[in-house]
C-alpha cells in the first residue's frame, strides 16, 4: 500500500502554493458548509468547484481512479443499506409526502422522496470526498500542522497530526515486509485460496508484529525529537509556513464570506425552521 | 510511579506525543484496510486494538486522542464523508478502554492478570454502550439532525463488532504484549546503590 495521496513535498500548482493556514481554514469552513445542509442548491456548486480544484492539481489519475471507484461503490452499498433499513426515510426528510414509484412488498418500496434524499446523500458524500481529496492532495503534513496551529489547536496535537500522516507510508512498507516474510515461511495469504475465518486469523498474525515494530520505534523518534529540543517552548513556529501571497488574500476573502454565510444559514434555520428538512422541488 | 491523574490524563512528553501519532496512523490505516464491512459505515475492524495498547502504555486520554485523530485520518483517506460524531464517540470509547492502568494492569511491566482481563471486558461493553449508545446518537442529532434510526442501527452494529474485536483479539494481544514486556522486568534499576555512591 504505497499511499499515492499523501505528498511530502509541496507541489507547484496554484492550490499547492497557498499557505497551510489558508488550506486548513478553507477546508474546515467547507466541511461546515457540506455538513450543515442536504440542499442540492448548496451542494451542487461545491461539487463543481471540487472537480475544478481537483483538475487544477494535476493529480495522477491512474491511482485516483481506483479510489473513486472504491468510494463510489462503498457509498452506493451504503445507500442500498440505508434504504433497506428504512425505505420510508424520504418522507421524514421531504415533509411527509410519499409518492411510491415501485413497490416490492408492503415494507420495501421506492418512493420519489426516498430516491431524492438518497441521491442527494450520495452527491453529498461524493462532494465531501472530492473536497477532502483536493485538501489531502494539496497539503503536506507540515503545512497541516502549521494550519491547525493557526486555528489555535495546541501544538502537541498538531505534531500528532503531522507525524501520523508522515508515518502512514511506513506502515504500508512494514506491512508489505511482514507479509512477504510470512509468505516465505509458508503462510498462505492469497485471499482467493483462503476461507474468511483463516483470513481474519492471518490478519491478526500480521497485525501483532506490525503493532509491536511500530511502537518500538516510538523511543527512537521521541529521542530524536527531544535531542532537537522539541517541547521546550510554549509556542511553536513552522518552517514551511511562508508569507501570505495574493492568492491567500483572495482565499481569505472567500472563506470569510463563506463562514458568515454558514453562520447565517445555521442560525436562520434554528430560528425559522423550514417546513421540510431538505429542499425538495416536487412537493 | 505514576499518580492516578497521570494514569488517566497521561504524561504529555515527547514520547507520548509520538506514540499517539503512531497509534493514530495505525488506527487510520487499519480502519480502512484491516476490516470487514458489517453494516453501513461500520466494520469489524482490527483498528480497535490501538486504543487498548496506547491506553495500556500511556493512559486513557492519549488513547482517546489517538482514537479520535485516527478516526479523522481514516475519514480523510477513506472518503466516506466526515462523521465527527463518530470520531468523538470513538474518542470516548478509547478513553474508557484506555483506562487499563487505572485498575492495575501495567503492560509496560508485564502485569496483566485474569482479573484485569475480566474488568477490561466489562469496560469494553460499558464503553461501547456509552460511546455508541448515548454519545454518538446525541451528537448525530445535534450535528446532522434526524437519522436517529440509522445511527442506532449503525451504533448497535459498531458496538457489537467493536466489543467482539476488543475482547476476542484485544485480550490475547494484551497478554502477548505483557508477556513480551515481562522479560525485561527482572532487570531493576538499583536506585539505592546509585544514591549511596553519590553520597560517598
Amino acid at each position: 500500500m504505497k499511499s499515492p495521496l499523501l505528498n511530502l513535498i509541496p507541489g507547484d500548482t496554484y492550490l499547492h502554493k497557498l499557505t497551510g493556514k489558508t488550506k486548513v481554514r478553507a477546508f474546515v469552513i467547507l466541511l461546515v458548509y457540506i455538513i450543515m445542509s442536504f440542499d442540492l442548491r448548496l451542494i451542487l456548486p461545491l461539487f463543481i468547484v471540487g472537480i475544478i480544484g481537483l483538475v487544477s492539481l494535476r493529480p495522477e489519475w491512474k491511482t485516483l481512479r481506483y479510489f473513486f471507484i472504491v468510494v463510489a461503490a462503498v457509498n452506493l452499498l451504503n445507500i442500498v443499506l440505508f434504504w433497506l433499513a428504512n425505505p420510508d426515510i424520504g418522507a421524514f426528510w421531504c415533509g411527509g409526502s410519499r409518492t411510491v414509484l415501485v413497490s416490492f412488498t408492503k415494507r420495501l418500496f421506492i418512493s420519489l422522496e426516498t430516491l431524492w434524499y438518497l441521491s442527494i446523500r450520495f452527491l453529498k458524500m461524493i462532494t465531501s470526498f472530492l473536497i477532502s481529496m483536493v485538501f489531502v492532495l494539496s497539503i503536506t503534513p507540515s503545512e497541516l500542522a502549521a494550519g491547525l496551529y493557526s486555528i489555535k489547536v495546541p501544538y502537541k496535537i498538531c505534531t500528532i497530526f503531522s507525524i501520523a500522516f508522515r508515518y502512514i507510508p511506513d506502515i504500508g512498507r512494514d506491512y508489505e515486509n511482514i507479509k512477504i516474510s510470512m509468505q516465505a515461511r509458508g503462510v498462505e495469504l492469497d485471499p482467493k485460496k483462503v476461507p474468511l475465518m483463516d483470513r481474519i486469523k492471518q490478519n491478526v498474525l500480521i497485525l501483532v508484529p506490525l503493532i509491536i515494530s511500530s511502537f518500538e520505534r516510538v523511543g527512537n523518534i521521541s529521542n530524536a525529537m527531544d535531542l532537537r529540543g522539541y517541547g521546550r517552548g510554549k509556542t511553536r513556529t513552522y518552517y514551511c509556513e511562508h508569507e501570505e501571497g495574493k492568492a491567500d488574500k483572495i482565499f481569505k476573502a472567500i472563506y470569510t464570506g463563506l463562514l458568515l454565510f454558514c453562520a447565517f444559514w445555521i442560525v436562520s434555520r434554528i430560528i425559522y425552521p423550514p417546513p421540510s428538512k431538505m429542499w425538495y422541488p416536487f412537493s | 510511579m505514576k499518580t492516578t491523574s497521570q494514569k488517566i490524563l497521561g504524561v504529555w512528553n515527547t514520547k507520548t506525543v509520538v506514540a499517539i501519532a503512531i497509534g493514530a496512523a495505525l488506527f487510520g490505516v487499519l480502519m480502512n484496510y484491516g476490516g470487514i464491512p458489517v453494516f453501513t459505515n461500520t466494520k469489524l475492524t482490527t483498528a480497535m486494538i490501538i486504543p487498548v495498547i496506547v491506553g495500556a502504555m500511556f493512559g486513557a486520554l492519549p488513547a482517546a486522542v489517538a482514537c479520535a485523530v485516527g478516526n479523522l485520518i481514516a475519514d480523510l483517506i477513506g472518503g466516506w464523508g466526515y462523521w465527527f460524531d463518530w470520531s468523538i464517540g470513538n474518542g470516548v470509547l478509547g478513553f474508557i478502554v484506555g483506562l487499563l492502568p487505572l485498575y492495575g494492569a501495567n503492560i509496560d511491566e508485564g502485569i496483566f492478570k485474569p482479573v484485569h482481563a475480566i474488568i477490561y471486558a466489562v469496560a469494553c461493553v460499558i464503553g461501547n454502550a456509552l460511546a455508541f449508545g448515548v454519545i454518538t446518537p446525541i451528537l448525530t442529532t445535534l450535528f446532522y439532525g434526524g437519522e436517529l434510526e440509522i445511527t442506532f442501527l449503525q451504533a448497535m452494529a459498531a458496538g457489537l463488532s467493536n466489543t467482539l474485536v476488543l475482547v476476542i483479539i484485544g485480550i490475547p494481544i494484551l497478554i502477548l504484549l505483557a508477556r513480551r514486556n515481562a522479560r525485561g522486568t527482572d532487570l531493576k534499576l538499583e536506585e539505592k546503590e546509585v544514591k549511596e555512591e553519590q553520597n560517598i
